[in-house]
């Protein structure tokens, strides 16, 4: 078993003419993800590599009923409009890789998803990927190398960074294992899926034996995670490394890194690690760790 | 990016919020003139720096005569505000106080939605006020009305919605002895992101560090701008005091690295960060800025297993600008991804014909080891 993704699942690409769009259209067939459709207003008829392209979603989902994931692929003043139009027609995950989307368009998105109970992955995430099952998005990259980090195993991934998401696979496959499912849910300020909306799923994945999370100072995603283990909502062994020390150089309400790495008071990279800690999670104190000390329990 | 109090000012009366009279003093304008201009006998000078803590450093002054506003603003401007750039003295009219409230809108990560936030007990630091004393309310970012007994609550709310801001706050809100609501001070965070529906947005220059930017930093900003904003982004370029120069692909590996380089007990002399496929112009403007800086000991350019990134087209750039430089001092690489032969190829090629002490590592070893290798060049030098 897997999270989020499995061979069944089919998948709509919003924005597929654009060169991003294209990209990851032919990364997830490459990896043997069914993607349906794609859509452009003005281009309903055309086809991407054998892809068929629609005006609007809702052309899109009357042709493929059985779509239950899209992606985002357009420009970042447009991205509110695509993906409050994903929500509209009821896609159960909308993955969203645009960067730099107004903190507010994202709320008001989140807003629509949740009243839906509809999964916003991103923004700013490149996807997530499921080994021999199949990938949303560009996570692991062309398949050839994807196949060098990526096989399948029991460790869980979720990171802040899509370079880490794949730096930190490589790490796990290095050690001689496997992952799970690779989650990359952006890096920011307001996250649609948290660290712990994904440990939940974990929790009850069969094939995930431990996770392993890379996060950022600043925000407050890792204090909800300290909740769940403390009221046994997730049991299985965690590790976390929390990256940012070197930031207590630089003033408070400082972003540097993603945009969601603004440091508050309170959220220290260190501050995180002391919750953590408390609750038994294993800290890493650089991401090369991290493998190392779950590893006993894959 | 954070306003300044005068800026957060502006957009508050806009939006129907009262604050007090004021005229805005530089370095360079006659201060008598000004002090006419107002037309009021007591006044508060203040500091515009773009952190708080300021009226524990000298920097919020009173006075009521021309005497004595020419000496504090002489004063302000010449203090140093922990590290701060005072960009201008805001004199202002000096309220007649009768309570301080406290008033902000952020946004709450963990409900994903706007919270306001609001307490009778303003004038110190919100962390300090008694939690039974603080009223939270979460706001629903697609209703514009809203409807407390707060002062200015609507106000701020449309304020936080049509400017697009990842916070405003008024501390102290104050009420005068006449009954009346005033906003005494202003911090505002501006999403840059939405710059696009703000033509208007034309802030003087400034960093988050509080500092004006360097020449270097100005440069970095501009490579970015343009149709294709998002693009592939040559991203941040922070000057440090340290000497080890630095080029790291990803937000998350510039984290982690940074921190492995303070760990092996080497200085940044900046913090640099491109990602998302950037092109090969764009990376070869940044690492010459990058390289430009005098003093350097050392060259650690580190990223992680790339996804799409084309490991070629970057190192091209990064390669451009080492043919210019030609560095003496010893340079570590470190990645991997699509293209890798090629772009390692060209870098040796580079490393060849220019004479680098240049060492260059692939997935095999891990971003942090490379740091240890970084020290180990330096040392041996």
């Amino acid at each position: 078993m897997s999270i989020l993704i499995n061979k069944n699942t089919k998948v709509l690409v919003q924005g597929i003419t654009g060169k991003e769009g294209q990209k990851a259209s032919a990364a997830m067939r490459e990896y043997g993800t069914q993607v349906v459709g794609g859509v452009r207003p003005g281009k309903g008829g055309e086809n991407v590599e054998g892809v068929p392209v629609y005006n609007s979603v809702k052309e899109a989902m009357s042709a493929h009923p059985d779509i239950s994931t899209t992606t985002i692929y357009v420009p970042p003043f447009a991205a509110k409009e695509a993906i409050l139009e994903a929500i509209e027609n009821n896609i159960a995950i909308i993955n969203t890789i645009v960067e730099r989307i107004p903190i507010q368009d994202t709320a008001y998105c989140l807003a629509a998803a949740k009243e839906k109970n509809i999964r916003l992955i991103g923004p700013s995430s490149l996807g997530y990927i499921s080994p021999g099952e199949g990938r949303v998005g560009v996570v692991g990259g062309p398949k050839i190398l994807a196949d060098e980090v990526f096989q399948p195993g029991s460790i869980g991934l979720i990171s802040r960074s899509g370079g880490m998401t794949n730096e930190l696979s490589w790490q796990i496959r290095k050690a001689g294992l496997g992952q799970s499912t690779a989650v990359h849910v952006g890096g920011d300020l307001l996250m649609g899926t948290t660290y712990a909306d994904l440990l939940k799923l974990f929790e009850k994945d069969n094939q995930t034996k431990a996770v392993v999370i890379f996060g950022e100072h600043g925000g407050g995603y890792e204090f909800e995670v300290v909740e769940m283990i403390k009221n046994k909502e997730f049991t299985k062994p965690l590790a976390v490394y929390v990256g940012g020390k070197f930031a207590t150089l630089f003033p408070e309400g400082m972003n540097v890194g993603h945009a969601g790495a603004i440091v508050g008071r309170g959220q220290s990279a260190e501050e995180k690690e002391h919750a953590l800690k408390s609750v038994g999670a294993l800290v890493a104190d650089t991401y090369e760790e991290l493998v190392e000390k779950i590893k006993i329990y894959a | 990016m954070n306003l300044y109090e005068f800026e957060g000012k502006n957009i508050f009366s806009k939006f129907g919020i009262k604050v007090p009279k004021s005229v805005l003093l530089r370095r360079e304008d006659d201060i008598e003139k000004k002090y006419h201009e107002l037309a009021i006998k007591s006044v508060v000078l203040k500091a515009q720096v773009l952190s708080g803590k300021r009226g524990k450093n000298n920097g919020i002054l009173f006075a009521s005569n021309i005497e004595e506003v020419k000496e504090a603003v002489e004063k302000i401007f010449a203090t140093n505000i922990r590290g701060q750039y005072v960009a201008a003295v805001l004199m202002e009219e000096m309220l007649e106080i009768e309570e301080e409230h406290y008033l902000s809108i952020i946004y709450d990560t963990n409900k994903k939605q706007p919270v306001l936030i609001y307490s009778k007990e303003g004038g110190m630091d919100i962390e300090d006020v008694p939690h039974e004393k603080i009223e939270k309310h979460l706001l629903d970012i697609r209703q514009p009305e809203i409807n407390f007994d707060i002062p200015f609550a609507q106000e701020l709310w449309l304020c936080f919605l049509q400017s697009d801001t990842r916070l405003v706050e008024i501390n102290p809100l104050v009420k005068t002895m006449s009954g009346e609501f005033v906003a005494a001070d202003a911090k505002v965070a501006i999403d840059d992101d939405a710059f696009f529906r703000h033509k208007d947005w034309a802030f003087e220059p400034r960093t988050m560090l509080g500092r004006l930017p360097t020449e270097r930093e100005s440069a970095v900003g501009k490579i970015d701008e343009g149709e294709n904003y998002y693009r592939g982004t040559a991203g941040k370029y922070i000057e440090m005091d340290g000497d080890i120069a630095v080029l790291f692909s990803g937000g998350g590996a510039s984290i982690a690295n940074m921190d492995a380089l303070m760990k092996v007990g080497l200085k940044p002399a900046n913090y640099t960060e491109y990602s998302g496929n950037p092109p090969r112009e764009k990376v070869a403007q940044l690492a010459k800025l990058v390289l430009s800086k005098p003093g350097l000991r050392g060259l650690w350019i580190a990223g992680g297993v790339a996804n799409f990134t084309d490991i070629a087209a970057t190192f091209s750039g990064i390669i451009d600008a080492l043919d210019e430089v030609k560095p003496t001092y010893p340079i570590v690489i470190r990645r991997a991804g699509p293209n890798e032969d090629e772009g390692k190829r060209l870098m040796r090629e580079c490393a060849e014909r220019n004479n680098l002490n240049l060492k260059i590592f692939g997935k095999e070893v891990a971003m942090g080891a490379t740091a240890t290798a970084l020290v180990d060049m330096i040392n041996s030098k």
